[in-house]
């Protein structure tokens, strides 16, 4: 208490927090005081229980019945002393009758002072009459009880006791006198017995019922514990459960019977319910309202009583636990959202089977007042379904019937839900998120949201809490794992079972059954019920041990497989202890045998397996120096491979059961009694994915080798034949200098070489190592396919050999590209080029001209310059279609004369100036 | 077309370098008119391809050499797609159907029924049937071969089938009774001594014939081996030298060191080292038949008379394990295993019988 105080530093929270675990401790307190009680009217036994039935009892009917019978009972005055006696006696008999003979002896007493009585008033008379019956009656009844003799005390209504003495008759007289009865009463009615006392009676037996009913209700509401059979435990079973003794029991499962009703029943981890209660306990704002104020003030009522039992619970625990994750939960509790929710909208319990996560979610949510709405794995999940039945258990609530509780949802095996369905719970939670934003624009908007926030809690249960499809959910929700339960609470809680169903067992064997179900709650009672069913009334380890009937097709894990075949199991039986000393069997052949054959049936991952088997079996520490234990292995390797094999092609699933058989095989071949080191296997999957990368890299250089050559070689004459000295032949002495200074001889090598690579499909590709330096890399890897490792390394082209190859590959690429083109459409090429040459022709001539006018006209010398030399001259009017130079002037003026130039002026935004300029005008 | 093994290649029939009497008898069959299935076989680098396009040429003309590759993707039954290239000319079609894997039955089924139902046009200057050649048949499943028979003698008039494998063991009966048959040796040490001269020549090299008959000697009368080694060493090397070293394939040589170790020691530990050599083999795409009996083949050497008979038999045995299994290593290693014992022993007892 003090430490949450300093810890936390906010009190009131505290208290709200944990007024829940404090009324569940004031409760518990007030049960416990209850059942001691009643306890203690059960040891009292019932006649007390029926005087306290009595005492209650209308005083009414009395009167009635007295008035009724006082006329009849006048008569029988004389016979009334001896009634009273054979009253007296009758109620000496049967001691806790409920029956009408009980009243009886009152009856006479007051018959006789009415007797007398003629009319049927009874009132009036009665007074005077009293002493008179009285004096009558102190014939016989005493003032004080008598000395000796049997007596009977009697008290009337004025409350004056007085004590008859009991007289011995005759059977016969009281034979006669019963006679009498009948006879007298035959008179009124044809009834032995007057109808007022078969009335009564009945009335006494109906409420009788009603009263056994009701005691039977407040014990199934309370759940103590009356257990008859069981005086010794009686004291510490107090806290449990009560199972519906009487109709039906033997068709339900013990699982059913005793599965917890209460929060202090729950067999899980205390620090784990907790957590989910104060979670819970969180809504209780947004869901309850009001009661969040209610509650507080009751836990401070309720402090003390806490405070003196906290000491009690293990304080080194919580404090354990307070430093990691009660820390973070603490301060998520601290702060509401705006909605005054608690920030995780869910809670997500996740562990292995058997552990009670669901009656944990089941009992907290009672508890903490909610109806429980459960949507499981039988149920339609798929997603609009299941966005329905979020919504229905969210959003509304049961008006009609009884509980109008608010409902809490809980969605268990929700690993197993689709991704899809998930998402909806996401789409819920985040719902409101977007939405706290967006309030603020437009109330409209606002209200009809707000209908859709959620406002329910939400517990989602799994297993697997690393399911992909959980990831996101993970995120969101507040999560709780569910540890193992202690053995011996749960072995505890097997030993009152057990007695209380007439099983005996001792605690070492409950433990032993604990141990084999790995503490699984569920598997614990089912082989129990089970061994019961059988007719099993005495269980000890031995039988629990011999019984295959409370394992479970758990999954251990390969590692542990592993573990198990390669070792010896002799170490192992001593750790366990004292439960499987007694079993000196364990060490045979046969139980190893069936041991590891249960162990790697039950894995079912047959392949996987082997695979390990096969890659750890060489490394284990056998002596084995003939191999001979190897080959065996190995041998029975090739039959499990040769089973896969036929198993798959034949989809003959039968064969399937003598796979499990190769572990056994290394079992006795390989087990020794060190712990062997596993490693696991690597080996297969790392081959396939590495002949699956050489593969491509041969089929992609195949793909595009042209058809000529790839009729002639296959993948396989690839690998075999060609590649390595391929690649050889591809690497020839290059010199290293510019391949336009190759001599003839080598610039065909060159050409060689890159026909090759190209007719191979092989290139050089640029690639940066990581080191940053640029190499030159052959495309597709093939070299990785060619080379082997541990061989002496292959000569290498330079990086500059590498390069001009590869220029020069584009080149001849390039090349080729052209060539293709022009062969595809020889005569399009040709029709273009000729179409382009004219045209050239044409500007070129009007160049040309404009050139020889300006050279003709202005620099007559330049050209002298310009040719340096006269010889030329001559020479270069001709492919200029140029005259001599004597007649350049008369050719300008032709000319001139004879075409038309044009000046165009396609810049700017005119060309609107058109006309005919002539040189001349310009000159 | 730049290799020496692709520039020298013989085109038609009359220029084939060796089993010309082979040759002369497919150029009458040719001729004869009456053109049944065939089945080409023998060991790689025999020249089974290279007389099969001779016979293709002899019998279409030179157009059968324009050769394109056709991709086709099939659907097999089960709705999976299949992609298949195929490499075909006008008269013929050529398919690897263990490209496919387990689906070939499905493209025998599909693209073989396909081509063969197609008649030829102009059936008066050309021959009336169109070829299809299957290589590596021996690949095929058994009930792709099934869906082949019936093909086979359906479109008799339209299509016929060359169909080329490495052996026939694994060619079904039925099929093996409907073709002709025609093995294609290796060519002796001497032919493949002369192809190289001649290619030489051809190059304008001086081949010494010791060189040329250790090449021949090295690729082990594989053709196209040897070619290839010859140019390389050619690119080693090029004024020939007698006793020039010959460049080997690299898994040749890994297998070789392999068997090295498995005879000198024999051991788990080594067994272990082994098993990763032989990953190491198996996943540069060496298939696991061919590292079983280059093992054997090496191994068989290192081994005394006596022991020989006992070590092919364990092969065999393993080797045929190794084909109704599907997991190589455990086969190749148990083969190892077997033989590392049986050789401890035999060591151990010769060793003994030295003692006393």
């Amino acid at each position: 208490m003090d430490e949450y105080d300093e810890l936390f530093e906010m009190e009131e929270h505290f208290n709200e927090q944990y007024a829940d675990e404090l009324e569940v401790l004031a409760e518990m307190d007030e049960e416990s005081a209850n059942a001691a009680k009643r306890l203690k009217q059960d040891a009292a036994g019932e006649i007390a229980d029926i005087e306290h039935l009595l005492d209650d009892r209308p005083i009414t009917p009395k009167a009635k019945r007295q008035k009724q019978d006082a006329g009849v009972v006048k008569r029988l005055f004389d016979a009334s002393q001896n009634l009273e006696v054979k009253g007296t006696s009758q109620v000496d008999d049967i001691t806790p009758p409920s029956s009408p003979e009980h009243y009886e002896p009152s009856q006479p007493s007051r018959a006789t002072s009415s007797a007398l009585d003629i009319s049927g008033f009874a009132e009036i008379p009665e007074t005077p009459r009293r002493p008179a019956s009285m004096a009558q009656a102190s014939l016989r009844a005493l003032r004080r009880p008598p000395l000796e003799g049997d007596y009977i005390s009697v008290t009337d209504s004025s409350g004056t006791r007085v004590y008859l003495r009991k007289k011995e008759d005759t059977g016969a007289q009281q034979a006669v006198d019963s006679r009498l009865i009948t006879n007298s009463s035959g008179g009124l009615g044809l009834l032995a017995v007057p109808i007022a006392a078969l009335r009564e009676q009945e009335a006494e037996r109906r409420h009788l019922q009603v009263v056994e009913e009701s005691q039977r209700l407040t014990e199934l509401l309370n759940r103590t514990v009356t257990d008859a059979f069981t005086e010794s435990e009686s004291a510490e079973n107090d806290e449990n459960e009560d199972p519906e003794n009487g109709e039906g029991k033997a068709s339900r499962l013990w699982v059913d019977r005793f599965s917890p009703g209460h929060y202090t029943e729950l067999l899980s981890d205390d620090f784990t319910n907790r957590c989910l209660l104060k979670w819970l306990k969180l809504w209780d704002t947004v869901v309850f309202g009001r009661e969040r104020k209610t509650r507080t003030a009751r836990s401070d009522r309720q402090t003390a009583n806490q405070n003196s039992f906290k000491p009690n619970q293990g304080n080194q625990t919580q404090n354990r636990f307070k430093s990691k994750i009660e820390m973070t939960e603490e301060i998520l509790d601290a702060e509401l959202d705006q909605y005054r929710r608690p920030k995780f909208k869910v809670a997500l319990l996740s562990g292995p089977p058997g552990l009670g996560k669901t009656t944990l979610a089941h009992v907290i949510a009672k508890h903490a007042g909610y109806n429980v709405v459960e949507i499981n794995a039988s149920d339609d999940r798929s997603a609009e379904v299941f966005q329905k039945r979020i919504d229905t258990a969210t959003q509304m609530k049961s008006v009609l019937g009884a509980n109008e509780r608010p409902n809490c949802l809980i969605i268990d095996e929700i690993d197993g839900a689709p991704a899809a369905a998930i998402n909806i719970l996401l789409a819920l939670l985040s719902r409101k998120d977007g939405h706290g934003a967006e309030t603020a624009t437009d109330a409209m908007k606002k209200k009809k949201k707000r209908e859709q926030i959620l406002l329910r809690p939400i517990i989602c249960i799994c297993n697997d809490l690393y399911t992909p499809a959980l990831r996101p959910l993970r995120q969101q929700a507040f999560l709780l794992t569910f540890p193992q339960t202690q053995p011996s609470r749960l072995a505890q809680r097997l030993s009152e079972i057990s007695s209380r169903q007439g099983l005996k067992a001792d605690t070492g064997a409950l433990l032993c059954l604990c141990e084999k179900t790995d503490n699984d709650i569920r598997s614990c009672i089912n082989t129990l019920q089970f061994l019961y069913g059988r007719g099993l009334k005495q269980l000890d380890s031995k039988t629990i041990q011999s019984v295959s009937v409370g394992q479970k097709d758990q999954n251990k894990g390969l590692f542990h497989l592993w573990q198990e075949i390669f070792q010896l199991p002799r170490t192992k039986r001593k750790r366990i202890g004292e439960a499987f000393e007694e079993v000196p069997g364990s060490g045979s052949g046969a139980q190893r045998f069936q041991h590891i054959l249960h162990l790697a049936s039950s894995s079912g991952e047959y392949e996987k397996v082997s695979q390990g088997l096969y890659e750890n079996f060489l490394s284990m520490r056998v002596r084995d120096p003939n191999l001979q234990s190897v080959c065996e292995a190995l041998d029975w390797l090739l039959f499990s491979d040769r089973l896969n094999q036929e198993i798959l092609r034949g989809q003959n699933f039968s064969l399937m059961k003598y796979l499990p058989f190769l572990s056994v095989t290394f079992h006795f071949l390989f087990a020794h009694t060190t712990v062997p080191r596993i490693s696991y296997p690597h080996g297969h999957h790392e081959a396939s994915s590495r002949l699956l990368s050489s593969r491509n890299a041969l089929s992609t250089m195949l793909v595009d080798i042209p058809a000529a050559i790839r009729t002639r070689i296959s993948q396989l004459t690839l690998t075999l034949d060609v590649l390595t000295l391929l690649l050889d032949i591809i690497c020839p002495k290059l010199r290293p200098v510019n391949p336009q200074l190759f001599s003839s001889r080598e610039k065909e090598q060159m050409r060689e070489l890159i026909s090759t690579m190209l007719a191979y499909n092989l290139s050089y590709r640029q690639d940066r190592t990581p080191e940053g330096q640029y190499t030159y890399m052959l495309e597709p890897r093939v070299e990785e396919v060619a080379r082997f490792p541990g061989l002496p390394p292959r000569r290498q082209l330079t990086y500059q050999a590498k390069q001009t190859i590869s220029r020069e590959m584009e080149l001849e690429k390039m090349r080729r590209a052209e060539q293709l083109i022009l062969q595809r459409n020889p005569a399009g090429k040709k029709e273009e080029k000729k179409s382009a040459a004219p045209a050239a022709i044409r500007n070129h001539q009007q160049r040309l001209e404009n050139i020889v006018k300006q050279t003709t006209v202005e620099s007559r010398p330049e050209v002298d310059f310009f040719g340096r030399a006269v010889a030329p001259k001559p020479q270069r009017p001709q492919p200029s279609s140029d005259t001599g130079e004597g007649c350049a002037v008369l050719s300008m003026g032709t000319a001139v004369g004879n075409s038309d130039v044009w000046f165009r002026f396609n810049e700017g935004m005119s060309n609107a100036v058109r006309r005919n300029v002539y040189i001349r005008e310009l000159l | 077309m730049s290799l020496w093994v692709d520039k020298y290649r013989p085109t038609s029939l009359g220029k084939l370098d060796y089993h010309k009497e082979q040759a002369t008898q497919l150029k009458n069959l040719v001729q004869c008119g009456d053109f049944p299935h065939l089945l080409v076989y023998g060991p790689s680098g025999a020249g089974k391809k290279t007389r099969i396009m001779c016979l293709l040429r002899e019998l279409y003309g030179a157009g059968v050499e324009k050769l394109r590759i056709e991709h086709h993707t099939i659907v097999a039954p089960s709705k999976k797609k299949i992609e298949i290239n195929t490499i075909a000319s006008n008269y013929h079609l050529e398919v690897n159907p263990s490209d496919a894997g387990n689906q070939d039955r499905v493209v025998i089924q599909e693209l073989i029924k396909t081509v063969a139902q197609s008649q030829q046009i102009q059936s008066s200057t050309q021959r009336e049937f169109k070829v299809v050649i299957l290589t590596e048949v021996d690949r095929l499943t058994k009930d792709a071969q099934h869906a082949l028979r019936r093909t086979m003698e359906k479109y008799m008039s339209t299509c016929r089938l060359i169909l080329c494998s490495t052996s026939t063991s694994k060619v079904i009966g039925p099929i093996r009774s409907r073709c002709l048959a025609v093995r294609v040796p290796l060519p002796s040490t001497e032919e493949v001594c002369s192809v190289l001269t001649s290619v030489c020549k051809k190059e304008g090299l001086n081949l010494p014939p010791e060189l040329a008959k250790q090449i021949s000697e090295k690729s082990g009368r594989n053709l196209r081996k040897a070619l290839l080694m010859c140019e390389a060493c050619r690119v080693q090397q090029y004024p020939f030298s007698a006793d020039q070293e010959v460049p080997e394939t690299d898994w040749e040589v890994y297998l070789r060191e392999t068997a090295n170790a498995i005879v000198s020691q024999q051991n788990p530990q080594r067994l272990l080292e082994v098993r990763a050599r032989l990953y190491e083999l198996l996943t540069h795409c060496i298939p696991p038949e061919i590292i079983m009996k280059g093992l054997v083949k090496e191994l068989l050497s290192n081994c005394d008379g006596q022991l020989k008979a006992e070590v092919a038999h364990m092969a065999a045995y393993y080797e045929h394990r190794l084909q109704l299994g599907s997991k190589a290593i455990y086969h190749l290693e148990a083969f190892t295993a077997k033989f590392m014992a049986i050789y401890k022993k035999f060591m151990e007892d010769g060793l003994d019988a030295m003692m006393f």
